[in-house]
Order: C-alpha cells, then sequence, then structure tokens
C-alpha cells in the first residue's frame, strides 16, 4: 500500500470499520429488558436476527424498498429530459441559473422542505379543505403513501438532474444527429443513440438516489403520520427509545448487506456494455 | 459548454469567506464564566420554560438547558453511550426513565440533609431502589388519559367502546409505541379485563382498533400530538397532562379523567442526580430550591402538573386531576411501572409485528 494512503486508510478504519465491528457484534448479543443496551459480556445469541424473519418485520423491509425504488425511478424520469434541456437547449447564463436553482434546492435544509410539503400538503395542510372537496382523504394510506414519495422526490430531483448533467454532456449530439439523418424519427434516434450511452450515469444516479431514499429517516416520520415507517425510523425506535441496542444493531447489519448487494448488482449492470459486442 | 464553477474556485471562495469569520470569533472578547453551569436534561414546551424561570429566581448555579428527543427514556442511550463521563448533572424524568436508570446505577442516592424540602413531600410516592435508598427527588404529578376536542369530536366520548364508532372515522389520535411506555395499552387491556401483566386483553382491542380505520395518526411525539389536535386533523386521544394543556389553551377539551371505565394513569415527574458530576452539591441546592413550596407552585402554574409539596398550592385549573379517596379506587390506576419498563422491549416488537401493518 503506497504511504500516502496511509492516512485515509487510518480514518477509514477508525471511523467506519470499527464501529461497524462494534455494531457487528453488539447485533450477536443477548438483551435483557428494562436495561439499556446489552449488559458487558452479555451472552452471544441469533435471536436478534431470528426475529426479523417475522413476516411484518420483512414486510418493512419489502415497503421501504418498494416506495424507495417508485421515488427514484419517477425521479429519473423527470431528472433525465431536465438535464438534456439544461445542457443542449439552454443558453449559458439560463444553464448557469438552472444549476445554481438545483445546487440551492440540494443545501435546503431536509427539515425545512419535509415541514414545507406537510404543511401545504399534508393531513394538517392549507390544501386540506381541497382535497376533501375533491374526495381525497387526506389521511387514508394510499395519499400518505404517495405524500413520502413526494417528500423523497423533493430531494431526489435535483441531485438527479445534477448527477445526470455530465452524463448527457458527455454523449455526441451528432449520434442523434446521424440517426435522424439517416432516417430514424428523433425518438427512435434518442432511444438508440442516447439513451443506451446515457446507461452508466443512469444507473449510477439510480444507485445514489436509491440509498438515499432507502436511508431517509425524517421524511417517513414526519410525512407519514406515524403509519408509514422506514427501516430507519425502525432502527432509531430501537436504539433510542427501547435502548434495545443488540435489536438495533441486527437490523442495521441486514439493511447494510441487503442495500450493498443491491448496489452490487447495479454497479455490475452499469459496468457491462451498452450494446451488446 | 464550459462551466465557470471549478472544485478550485469553490474550495478558494468557501476558504476566503471562513478564514475571516473563523479569525473574527478568536478576536471576539469572552466573559469569564462567573458562576458554575450545570447541565440539565429536560421535556420542552411548558415543563422547560418553567424550570427557565426557577432557574431565573436564584443566582447560585447557571443553565444549560438539554432538551428530550422524544420521551424522557430518549435519554439513556445518550447516557449509556458517554458513560461513566456523563455531561447531565440532573436528569428530569418519571418512574419509567428512574427505574431504568436505577438498573444502570447512574443516579445518586438522595436524603432530607442533602435536600431537606424533601421533608415536605410524602414519603411512600418517593422512587427507591431495593434497598430502599432514595432514588428521584418528586416534583409534580401528572396524569395521562382520555380526552377529545369538545368543538370537532363527531360523537360524545363516555367509554372505550365508542373509540370503535364508524363514526370516528380517521379521528383518533393514538400514541406511537414509544409514548407513553405503552400505556395507551394498558388503558385497553384493564377495559377487557386485564392489567400490565395481563396484556392480551389490550392487543385484542388495539387490533380491533387498528382495524376500524378510525386511527388517523399515529403520534411520535408530543408535538405531533398538538399539531394534530389544534389543526383538526383529529379529535380523540390518549395523552399526558402537559399535551392536553397545550391544546386546551385554544380549544376546548373535554377531559374523561373521572369517567366510569377509563382509568387515568397517574406519574410523577422529578428530578434523578447522577453520577461521576463534580457539581453534586450545587446540583442538590438547585434542587432543593425548586421544590420549594413557592418554586413548586410556580412549576405547577407554567408546566400544568399538580405540586407534590405539601406545602405548595396547586392551581384551579388541575381540579381534574385531584381525586378523593373514593374516586382514586374508581378512576385512578398506577401502574406497577417496573413491569411497565421491562416489558417496553416485548411491547414494542408486538406492536411493529401485530398493530402496524394494521395501520396502513
Amino acid at each position: 500500500m503506497p504511504l500516502a494512503l496511509l492516512p485515509a486508510a487510518l480514518i477509514l478504519g477508525l471511523l467506519l470499520l470499527a464501529p461497524m465491528a462494534g455494531l457487528l457484534v453488539q447485533s450477536f448479543r443477548h438483551f435483557t429488558p428494562g436495561h439499556v443496551g446489552s449488559d458487558v459480556g452479555a451472552p452471544l445469541t441469533l435471536a436478534n436476527y431470528r426475529e426479523l424473519l417475522n413476516p411484518a418485520i420483512v414486510g418493512l423491509f419489502v415497503e421501504t424498498f418498494r416506495i424507495s425504488a417508485i421515488a427514484t425511478l419517477i425521479g429519473l424520469v423527470v431528472s433525465y429530459p431536465l438535464a438534456r434541456c439544461i445542457v443542449r437547449r439552454f443558453s449559458a447564463a439560463s444553464r448557469v441559473a438552472c444549476i445554481g436553482f438545483l445546487v440551492a434546492l440540494i443545501l435546503l435544509s431536509m427539515l425545512v422542505r419535509t415541514y414545507a410539503i406537510e404543511l401545504a400538503f399534508g393531513s394538517v395542510g392549507m390544501l386540506r379543505p381541497l382535497l376533501r372537496a375533491f374526495g381525497a382523504s387526506p389521511n387514508s394510506g394510499w395519499y400518505i403513501q404517495c405524500l413520502v414519495g413526494a417528500g423523497l422526490l423533493h430531494y431526489l430531483i435535483p441531485l438527479s438532474t445534477l448527477m445526470l448533467l455530465g452524463t448527457v454532456q458527455s454523449v455526441d449530439p451528432r449520434l442523434a444527429d446521424a440517426a435522424q439523418s439517416l432516417g430514424a424519427p428523433a425518438w427512435r434516434a434518442h432511444l438508440s443513440t442516447t439513451l443506451p450511452l446515457s446507461r452508466p450515469g443512469l444507473i449510477g444516479t439510480f444507485m445514489v438516489g436509491f440509498t438515499f431514499s432507502i436511508s431517509a429517516f425524517v421524511i417517513p416520520m414526519v410525512l407519514g403520520n406515524g403509519r408509514i415507517l422506514f427501516i430507519s425510523n425502525t432502527i432509531y425506535d430501537r436504539f433510542s427509545d427501547i435502548a434495545d441496542y443488540p435489536s438495533g444493531a441486527a437490523i442495521s447489519v441486514v439493511m447494510l448487506v441487503v442495500s450493498l448487494t443491491a448496489v452490487g448488482i447495479l454497479s455490475w449492470l452499469a459496468g457491462r456494455p451498452a450494446v451488446p459486442e | 459548454m464550459t462551466l465557470k464553477l471549478t472544485r478550485r474556485r469553490t474550495l478558494a471562495g468557501t476558504g476566503t469567506l471562513i478564514l475571516p469569520a473563523l479569525i473574527g470569533a478568536s478576536l471576539l472578547p469572552r466573559e469569564a464564566a462567573a458562576i458554575t453551569e450545570l447541565v440539565a436534561a429536560e421535556w420542552g414546551g411548558d415543563i422547560v420554560e418553567a424550570m427557565k424561570q426557577i432557574a431565573a429566581r436564584q443566582s447560585a448555579v447557571g443553565f444549560n438547558w438539554v432538551l428530550f428527543q422524544g420521551g424522557a427514556g430518549s435519554i439513556l442511550p445518550k447516557i449509556k453511550a458517554a458513560w461513566p463521563r456523563v455531561e447531565y448533572d440532573y436528569v428530569a424524568g418519571w418512574e419509567g426513565s428512574f427505574y431504568g436508570m436505577m438498573a444502570e446505577d447512574w443516579v445518586e442516592t438522595v436524603s432530607i440533609a442533602d435536600v431537606p424540602n424533601l421533608a415536605d413531600i410524602p414519603e411512600k410516592i418517593i422512587v427507591k431502589d431495593k434497598k430502599g435508598n432514595w432514588k428521584a427527588v418528586p416534583r409534580a404529578a401528572g396524569g395521562i388519559y382520555f380526552g377529545y376536542r369538545t368543538d370537532t369530536a363527531p360523537i360524545k366520548i363516555t367509554s372505550i367502546d365508542d373509540l370503535l364508532s364508524p363514526k370516528l372515522k380517521r379521528a383518533i389520535c393514538w400514541p406511537g409505541p414509544t409514548q407513553s411506555m405503552m400505556l395507551q395499552i394498558v388503558a385497553l387491556a384493564l377495559h377487557g379485563g386485564g392489567s400490565e401483566t395481563n396484556m392480551e386483553p389490550g392487543w385484542k382491542l388495539m387490533k380491533e382498533l387498528a382495524k376500524s380505520g378510525n386511527i388517523g395518526r399515529i403520534a411520535v411525539t408530543d408535538v405531533d400530538f398538538t399539531n394534530s389536535f389544534t389543526s383538526g386533523e383529529t379529535s380523540v386521544g390518549f395523552f399526558a397532562e402537559p399535551s392536553w394543556a397545550a391544546v386546551a389553551k385554544n380549544f376546548p377539551i373535554t377531559r374523561l379523567t373521572k369517567q366510569p371505565g377509563m382509568k387515568t394513569f397517574l406519574y410523577q415527574s422529578g428530578f434523578a442526580v447522577m453520577k461521576n458530576r463534580p457539581n453534586t452539591k450545587l446540583t442538590l441546592e438547585f434542587i432543593n430550591f425548586a421544590i420549594s413550596p413557592s418554586m413548586n407552585t410556580l412549576y405547577s402554574q407554567i408546566a400544568g402538573e399538580a405540586p407534590l409539596n405539601v406545602k405548595a398550592s396547586a392551581p384551579s385549573n388541575l381540579a381534574h386531576l385531584s381525586f378523593a379517596p373514593a374516586q382514586m379506587t374508581e378512576f385512578v390506576y398506577v401502574p406497577d411501572y417496573r413491569v411497565v419498563l421491562a416489558s417496553q422491549d416485548a411491547w414494542t416488537k408486538r406492536w411493529e409485528t401485530d398493530i402496524a401493518p394494521l395501520l396502513q
């Protein structure tokens, strides 16, 4: 290992790997109800992992991944044309203004943006009478799910658009022009040239957005009415409110493994050639 | 396209802005610390406001207030992570969190010699360890009970069975599994003939309630409850006195503290003095001041909890929490908080597996 990498390796080991190792050990400890965390020298057990096989807990994982995947996909569908428009259609001044606006949206506090949505569209929001007039109950399950999805999109769209700017810019526009000059309609020219060449960027953006979504904490807590909760909220409850560290650690470890597997599969997909050789 | 924004320029710009600010801050004159500053962990809202007003009436110590992020139990993991280098001089709490701290041996033993005003607080309510040592200083009593917003509730609530009425669609704000130590389920269990040691009737009724679609919001914080009630989103709930008092400032509330079949759960709030702190004597002196008759009266007026110092006077707006001996038997229930605390883990997990899926 080059000497120059030593500081980075030390920091990584100290701040990431060591706490993760502690978390892993904690996940196998026995928990005594009424205590805070596991006792010193508590016996090892698999019970913390066994209880995660309960269908309700599995359902919680599925729900977190489902809502996150849908929101991330919608974010990509909205962001890609937006990024293309900014890169290909806008003047230099408009481009800078748009990028500045997107960066400002990214920097906006998560709490502020989430409560803004709650106050406008939530079940205690200003638009509540309007929603009721249209027969939509702001307290219904599907509406709350949409609201949580909207909360995720509020962050995902600017993030994805910024990430896709480079992707769109790196695709040579003359390829689509060439396809069109050979008789392909515009939509087909883009589907057969621009989109396949953007695939690594799209997958990379999906990975970042998906990782953000599945680890969201504030958004489901504020917008979910306590009825739609993500795995992060359950982990927080276990650690903070009932002080069952071993159980919280077991959920965290499973969440990490599932997330890394998903990211691994996506990375593998991104590394494959866009057009079969 | 060539973007003007480069990493080098961003870093240079950031440095240009931050460096003068840091230099300027270091040159600002600093006031010498004149008095000892205690770190106190408290609830937010009216309770910390009451304590701030009490602190303002003495000059022996200053305060750095730390607020719970959720219930009083939310501070326990933070203490565990830092122990024994804990930074809190006292931690406010109630029976539930006190027993948790005692199990970890974090709190100092207190006595009348340390806190002379304890002589005016009934001894039987003081939290003790297995050896009979006093481990917390009580300051007030509060209640957790059912109630509803009189102007928006679709029906008049007279029994727990009314909670299942189809007229209450999405009208109930129900405490989340980490609120009120799950006494809400104990309340349902009592209605079904059970108790904190026999919770099956409570879980059965809770499932019916979740399936009924009458729960509009699960409050995961006190603020969730007050926001939901004040906005009119929901109208019926089971919460602690300070939360009801916050809503009652602006809206008519019917408190079901003396309704046959609907128990009121009494708890005491108070101070736990942490071990391993350098300011124990000053902390105990402040606590003694805080539970003196006049300060206990002041606390009660602002925080909305009944004073426990027998020489203090209770405000008239707490009459609903004043019970004659016969009423105590009929309307009040004081659970075994050691059982309640030991069951939190199992009850929360049961909520996640049996109740949460029914709420969506």
